[in-house]
């Protein structure tokens, strides 16, 4: 009798998987383990202690760049959302109109073009207005990440808007509601689970790119990512390790967020 | 009875060049005030598309629409004194069954005072005053679609456009709801305008009912003139059940015609006005299945052969087939415990005096 297909049943099926997960965690296993050694080695365990984490908190540069990730990422998502939500009503609340997709390719356009080739783009950009201008504040990190956020922002809520009737808004207007009367008090409320997604996915984003920040940051502008890639070039300590373990645990903590925020539709 | 809704040559047409599509031609309407009116037909018809233009969610290509006197074609939803009740509710989630029904108070700006003593009479209209608070997805089906009614009631609109707003529910609901519509219609006044393709229930709870096929009105009466005088062939077969037979005039008078009947029988049918067959010509004659009786083989007008009967309880339709092969279907009441007559055997046909009806093609 043929047994109906089951992916599980495939010889080899457990082992790739085990290994899969061995890969993906082990790493992020030892650096969270090592986090808490009393020693100062990466590989010799010298018992359990806190110290790194102490270091880490009295740290000045970590706090800086610790606040600067945070404000940069909450500045540059909170940016990227608000416009992704009208570029989402565009894409989706309109009947079509000639050009549509590509303005749908050109708004995801960071999510397919090589990060280091946006990276050196905005390197030369940027450093042509710095020259020109003498202007180098945190404005360049803030409208690079924002461009970043925004197809991050924007995918979420483009998704919760099309599973929106659309019957809700013309109901609404046979209800003497204006246009923007319907939107304040239908689709608004209806997309803030979409908006919380999108804010905290662009967040996360933000918190966690590299190579943008490198190339376009002036000095005494790192992030904690960048900060962490410059410490790295030096001696490594378990500090290192504390402060990614903490790190990890940010992100996690939005990933999660995200997570339970897209997974209750009303 | 003044006139509501005044439509005049009203047509719809939607894309452009090739692709384009006629929805609505030439829709001439007038509705009066208080009236329950039934856009009927097939889906595709352009029931929906007219209901939706009355509503202001499509705009006309051509024609004028008056509601109360007022032009309001170019007018948007939102400036129309004019409330629907949509097919699938479309309540506000994320408000309260009162929320829901304030919110067309509230877009009109109304005091919060007249607001919640409004809402609390349309719960009680509608029943549903310890539902108040619920949000739409804790209520049953039923209860949303009095909500929805609640709602669009709740402005005071001079017209409520309903867009088969029972077509979700079950069979008992549905009737429930049928005389529920009516008893809110006679408390409240409002001019209903209700789309469904259901003919039974078009017939059961109309004053009168426009009958629509690819975009047009055939026919636009009350639900006696409907079932009893269609106007052409396809009103007389989407309303109802009917046989249709063709058969040759016989003699033509000042009162209508008389017809030569498969077996050779003659008998009067009316014509419609302006149609003037000659003699010999062959017509569309129409009677209803309960318009003719059984009788003895040769006492009736025509013979026919049994060929099936089904038993609906109240009554059986026998299938039978005539001398020139056509078919004919013929309702009977089951006034006491009948048998089902054999199959095969030959039974008369009796047509009611004046049912025989000759209808354009």
């Amino acid at each position: 009798m043929a047994r109906s297909y089951d992916v599980r049943r495939l010889p080899g099926f457990g082992a790739i998987a085990v290994l899969t997960f061995i890969l993906l965690y082990l790493p992020i296993l030892v650096l969270v383990v090592f986090s808490f050694n009393a020693g100062p080695s990466q590989s010799e365990w010298d018992g359990f202690s806190l110290q790194w984490y102490v270091a880490a908190f009295g740290n000045q540069q970590v706090q800086d760049v610790s606040i600067r990730s945070l404000w940069l990422a909450t500045v540059a998502a909170g940016i990227a959302t608000a416009l992704a939500v009208p570029a989402a009503l565009a894409t989706t609340r309109v009947s079509r109109f000639p050009g549509q997709t590509m303005i749908y390719a050109l708004i995801n356009q960071p999510l397919m073009v090589p990060e280091i080739v946006t990276g050196i783009a905005l390197l030369i950009v940027v450093a042509w207005v710095k020259v020109n201008s003498g202007y180098s504040g945190m404005a360049y990190l803030v409208l690079a990440h924002t461009a970043f956020c925004i197809p991050f922002a924007y995918l979420p809520i483009r998704a919760r808007l099309e599973t929106l009737d659309p019957t809700l808004e013309t109901a609404a207007a046979d209800l003497y509601a204006n246009p923007w009367q319907a939107f304040r008090y239908i689709t608004l409320p209806l997309l803030v689970p979409g908006i919380a997604a999108g804010f905290m996915l662009g967040f996360v984003i933000s918190l966690d790119t590299v190579v943008i920040t490198e190339f376009v940051k002036s000095a005494g502008q790192d992030t904690l990512p960048t900060y962490m890639l410059g410490q790295l070039r030096r001696v490594i300590t378990p500090e290192m390790n504390a402060i990614a373990t903490l790190f990890l645990a940010l992100s996690l903590l939005f990933v999660t967020a995200f997570f339970l925020i897209t997974r209750k539709r009303g | 009875m003044s006139a509501e809704i005044e439509i005049t040559g009203l047509g719809k047409v939607f894309g452009q060049g090739a692709a384009a599509f006629r929805a609505l031609s030439d829709i001439n309407l007038s509705i009066g005030t208080g009236e329950f009116f039934t856009l009927l037909g097939p889906s595709g018809c352009g029931k929906t598309t007219l209901l939706r233009v009355i509503a202001g969610f499509e705009a006309p290509s051509m024609g004028s629409l008056k509601i109360n006197g007022d032009e309001v074609a170019a007018k948007g939803p939102n400036a129309r004194p004019v409330n629907t009740v949509f097919q699938n509710y479309a309540l506000f989630p994320h408000m309260s069954v009162a929320q829901n029904i304030g919110f067309g108070l509230k877009m009109l700006g109304k005091p919060r005072a007249e607001i919640d003593a409004t809402v609390a009479e349309m719960l009680r209209l509608v029943r549903m005053e310890p539902m108040a608070e619920r949000k739409p997805s804790e209520i049953s089906g039923g209860q949303q679609q009095r909500v929805a009614l609640a709602r669009a009631l709740a402005p005071r609109p001079r017209v409520l456009l309903l867009d088969e707003p029972l077509s979700a529910l079950d069979l008992k609901l549905r009737k429930e709801m049928q005389s529920e519509l009516k008893r809110l219609q006679g408390e409240t006044g409002i001019t209903f305008v209700f789309v469904t393709h259901d003919q039974e229930e078009a017939l059961t709870m109309s004053d009168r009912i426009a009958v629509m096929s690819a975009g047009r009105i055939l026919q636009c009466g009350t639900p006696h003139d409907i079932y009893h005088a269609p106007s052409d062939r396809f009103v007389a077969d989407f309303i109802g059940d009917t046989n249709f037979l063709t058969v040759p005039v016989a003699a033509l008078d000042a009162q209508g015609a008389t017809v030569t009947l498969p077996g050779g029988a003659q008998a009067p049918a009316r014509l419609p006005e302006g149609m003037r067959p000659v003699t010999g010509e062959e017509v569309t004659a129409v009677i209803r299945p309960e318009q003719a009786t059984l009788a003895e083989p040769g006492a009736g007008d025509m013979d026919g052969v049994v060929e099936t009967s089904t038993f609906f309880g109240t009554d059986t339709h026998i299938h039978l087939k005539l001398a020139d092969g056509q078919g004919f279907v013929l309702r009977r009441q089951n006034t006491a415990d009948l048998a089902a007559p054999d199959p095969g055997s030959t039974l008369g046909i009796a047509l009611g005096a004046g049912t025989l009806r000759i209808l354009k093609d």
